[in-house]
């Protein structure tokens, strides 16, 4: 039998067990262990963006990351950005109003990407966020929509958090 | 019986249909809930991994599994030593040779990439694994690597695909202005972001496959073929597909793998193609060339164009890539000759790409009319008016609807095409030279019956049942609108269940034909719901409506009520309580009266032997397109870029823009990676697919692609379809590259005639 080993991993604010092979990567160990199958397989080979996570808040790839590389990190994946009353994150709104997706394979990468892109402050320009967001192919070539949304999310996202800090101060 | 006008624009949202709806699947994609064919949550599954060859010809003398068995986790591995006990299934068309054995894992090698043999085990990383231990000695034999391989030859004529009309050898040497040229296209892929696989799982005779499908009821026939099993015993079932661009609308040899070995080993097979072996699993566009000769007066009026073009194929079938395909239907041409030859070489069987044919066909033709356009000296614009086709020149017959002419003009003065100087290396934008080029793309109107089911329930919701797919076109959407629209009920009320073969029949998602064909099942069957309701509530006894007197009724809004207002007006939900239902079902289907039993089901719904072409009736069907293209070229490193793009689309009616456009887009931006990008690179020596990968073959990414306008000049066309759309999924592609090419001809005086136009060929 092969070998496994066991895994503590704290993925969208929940803690979940599992025992694996050491090579299993996040991306296999989401889909195939933990039925979160949001996060996309694309290639498997750190080409696509598809499988796009982050990892204490920074966007990883997640075809190229072992799990057992990320225990003890904060692990976010499409299904946890949205709030827990269910409203849809501004990107995932925006993903939605711009149509900035067709067959949605793409998407829940694009979406993370997406999110940190703006946290990383790289979605000032319409050229910035191509460039920016230029990791995630989308083969139905929903660029312009993505484009579209990630400028509006990134607006709606800028203006909450200054609400937010606002409220903070007060 | 309701008759029922469908509203009349083509483009601006004027009810349900024709509203711009966002996409009602849009939060299952958003949130990562929409589950794909390799997400399903089946217990016991095992997993199965290709092994493929690494020789183009020859044969497998033994497969040495010893290592592989004996690895961890490994349950079986498949050969070509077993009879995996399948028989071959008909073609697209519903033609099948009596029992002959299929074997999807072959001992004869037709091409370096082929399925040879099978892992299976436990877990996924086992399979991948003990697939390397798998070792395969072959015999080898000649191979021929592509269709410059000097042993190609020059290939068979298609005698099917030969067109013409007039004497065009004779017209041709006889006109003023001759240009002739070749044009080349390499393998292209159709690289859907979601790769292909499945998962199988067999209770008893009863096989459930999760594949990703463009045509759920075509795909079960052909399972239900290779076992021998009863058409009903198979169920494909895929509610989401990650792009398809028709590289999913049939099973594949792995499909059959999987199956058979969930089959023998009695548990749920997975099984994922890899990135790299999606390359040669199935079959992208077919490389082509062609040669075309035009013939003009000075003034520009074609004379002649006769045209000679081939496509590769696999050594052991056909599939003609028709580089005459676009080249009759373009312009007004007395007197024209197309010719089609296939060659066939060490490759997997070439498949459909969006516009197959029309695609590579359309790179020839408005290449070489835009290369006319400088011999004469004539602006390229004007060129294509002066020569517009005010009929089908092949058929003979009128066009149902042809806004050709809208979208050249339009597109033109959106783009701001009179600003442009003709002269090439006359437009420069600092150190870029700047070109502009136009490009006409055509896609014929295919026409299939299919079948819906409508349920109104209790609550007043709305159900539309159908087995037809939604890839991504937005299938799920317009369906809700169609049927919404006839209800009376707002678009959010309607519930679409699709991607299911064991519902109600469609066509295949294929020719850019599937959104008339449901859409014009879901109408009828809606239409048939509502007079039915109509029909409750003013006869049942226990309706308000019954002693009202009135003899219709109307739904709006979700409300049913007397006409002009007097009397009572209920929700539907209200009404069917009242009439003490808890459903309404309709099923209808938009076969023809006299063909509708259960073999014309079966065979309109599985195969393709119904679906009519363009010219059946007496009219001719296509969409139409013109894209206007801006390059900049940067003179000393000869990179391209797509500045701006703008194109106008006659798809007839257009159900729900938003979507439509994001088709269109998506077209034109497979065409720029088509231009400029994508080209499979083959070792001659092995004829393998060397850049088997996204990080080497490359398609567009958000950087490649400049902000793109999108314009319907389409009216309705109701020859073409119930509720007057034409297609919208392929058009859109077709004409982008010559478009691209002829713009980096005027930015630089260099003519590219071989895709991709990269930067060697311009320095
Ligand atoms: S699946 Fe990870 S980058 Fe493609
Ligand atoms: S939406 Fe299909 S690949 Fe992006």
């Amino acid at each position: 039998m092969t070998r496994t080993i066991h895994l503590s991993l704290d993925i969208n604010g929940k803690r979940h067990e599992l025992d694996v092979e050491p090579r299993v990567t996040l991306l296999d160990a989401l889909r195939e262990s933990l039925a979160l199958t949001g996060t996309k397989k694309g290639c498997d080979q750190g080409q696509c963006g598809a499988c796009t996570c982050h990892v204490d808040g920074k966007r990883v790839l997640s075809c190229l990351t072992l799990a057992a590389q990320v225990e003890g990190r904060q692990i976010t994946t499409i299904e946890g950005i949205a709030a827990e009353n269910g409203d849809l994150h501004p990107v995932q709104a925006a993903f939605i109003e711009n149509d900035a997706f067709q067959c949605g394979y793409c998407t829940p990468g694009q979406i993370m990407s997406a999110v940190a892109c703006i946290r990383e402050g790289h979605a000032g320009s319409e050229e910035e966020i191509r460039e920016y967001m230029s990791g995630n192919l989308c083969r139905c070539g929903a660029y312009n929509s993505i484009v579209a949304a990630v400028r509006e999310a990134a607006s709606a996202v800028t203006t909450g958090i200054e609400a937010k800090d606002k409220v903070e101060v007060a | 019986m309701t008759i029922m006008e469908t509203r009349k624009h083509g483009d601006a949202a004027d009810g349900m249909v024709g509203g711009r709806f966002s996409r009602l699947d849009g939060k299952l994609k958003t949130t990562g809930g929409a589950t794909y064919a390799l997400e399903q949550p089946v217990k016991n599954l095992v997993h199965a991994v290709l092994v493929q060859s690494t020789i183009a010809a020859g044969r497998v003398v033994a497969v040495d599994a010893a290592k592989a068995k004996a690895a961890p986790g490994v349950l079986s591995v498949f050969t070509p030593e077993d009879d995996l006990g399948l028989l071959v299934a008909s073609d697209w068309f519903g033609n099948r040779p009596d029992n002959q054995p299929f074997h999807p894992l072959p001992r004869e090698v037709s091409f370096n990439g082929q399925a040879i043999a099978a892992v299976v085990a436990e877990t996924l990383e086992q399979a991948t694994e003990a697939a390397k231990l798998v070792k395969v000695s072959y015999e080898e034999t000649q191979s021929v690597t592509g269709l410059d391989d000097p042993d190609a030859g020059e290939g068979r004529l298609v005698d099917m695909l030969s067109v013409g009309w007039g004497d065009a050898e004779a017209a041709y040497a006889a006109a003023d202005i001759k240009i002739e040229a070749e044009y080349r296209t390499p393998r292209e892929y159709h690289v859907p972001i979601e790769p292909h696989g499945l998962t199988v799982k067999w209770e008893g005779d009863f096989l459930t496959v999760w594949e990703p499908s463009q045509w759920t009821h075509g795909m079960a026939r052909t399972y239900a073929e290779w076992f021998d099993i009863p058409y009903e015993n198979v169920r494909i079932v895929s509610p989401f597909i990650g792009g398809g661009f028709g590289s999913k609308a049939m099973g594949y040899t792995y499909s059959a793998v999987a199956a058979a070995a969930a089959r023998k080993l009695g548990r749920p097979v997975k099984l994922a193609v890899t990135r790299p072996q999606t390359f040669t699993a199935y079959g992208g566009r077919a490389a082509t060339r062609q040669t075309i000769r035009i013939g003009a007066t000075k003034d520009g009026v074609l004379q002649a164009i006769v045209h000679r073009g081939a496509s590769e194929t696999s050594v052991f079938a056909d599939f003609p890539e028709q580089t005459g395909a676009a080249t009759p239907l373009l312009y007004a041409v007395p007197n024209l000759s197309t010719q089609h030859r296939l060659v066939p070489v060490n490759t997997v069987t070439p498949g459909a790409l969006r516009a197959p044919g029309k695609n590579p066909s359309a790179f020839g033709l408005e290449s070489a009319i835009e290369e006319l356009s400088y011999a004469i000296g004539m602006d390229p614009l004007e060129l294509r008016l002066r020569n517009y086709a005010d009929h089908d020149y092949q058929s003979g017959k009128p066009w149902s609807t042809r806004q050709l002419r809208e979208a050249l003009t339009v597109g033109a003065e959106v783009f701001g095409w009179s600003r442009r100087s003709h002269e090439p290396r006359s437009m420069r934008d600092g150190r870029q030279l700047v070109g502009w080029g136009i490009g006409c793309g055509t896609f014929p109107v295919l026409k299939a019956a299919s079948e819906a089911l409508i349920r109104i329930l209790g609550d007043g919701s709305v159900e539309v049942v159908s087995g037809a797919i939604d890839m991504g076109q937005g299938t799920y959407t317009i369906l809700a609108q169609t049927a919404a629209e006839v209800l009376g009920v707002p678009a959010e009320q309607v519930d679409v269940k699709l991607g299911d073969s064991s519902l109600p029949g469609a066509t295949v998602a294929g020719g850019s034909m599937l959104a008339g064909a449901i859409t014009g099942a879901v109408h009828k069957a809606a239409t048939a719901a509502r007079d039915e309701l109509i029909g409750l509530a003013l006869n049942d006894s226990n309706s308000p409506f019954r002693d009202t007197g009135a003899n219709t009724l109307v739904i709006a809004d979700g409300r049913i009520s007397v006409p002009r207002g007097e009397g009572p007006s209920l929700t539907l939900a209200e009404l069917m309580s009242a009439i003490g239902r808890d459903r309404i079902e309709t099923q209808r289907n938009t076969l023809p009266e006299g063909a509708n039993g259960p073999e014309d089901h079966k065979r309109s719904w599985t195969t393709m032997a119904n679906v009519q072409g363009p010219t059946a009736g007496d009219l001719s069907m296509h969409s139409w397109c013109a894209h206007f293209v801006e390059v900049k070229v940067d003179e000393d490193f000869g990179t391209v870029r797509v500045s701006r793009v703008v194109s106008a689309f006659d798809c007839g009616r257009i159900y729900n823009p938003k979507l439509a456009e994001s088709q269109w887009r998506g077209g034109i931006i497979m065409g720029i990676g088509q231009a400029l990008l994508e080209e499979g690179l083959i070792d001659e020596r092995f004829g393998r697919v060397i850049n088997n990968n996204m990080g080497d073959y490359l398609v567009p990414t958000n950087a490649d692609i400049p902000h793109i306008q999108v314009i319907s000049v389409g009216i309705p066309d109701n020859d073409a379809s119930v509720l007057g759309g034409k297609g919208v999924g392929e058009v859109g592609i077709v004409g982008v590259a010559p478009a691209i090419a002829n713009a980096v001809f005027h930015a630089t005086g260099k003519r590219v005639r071989d895709l991709p136009i990269t930067l060697e060929k311009l320095i």
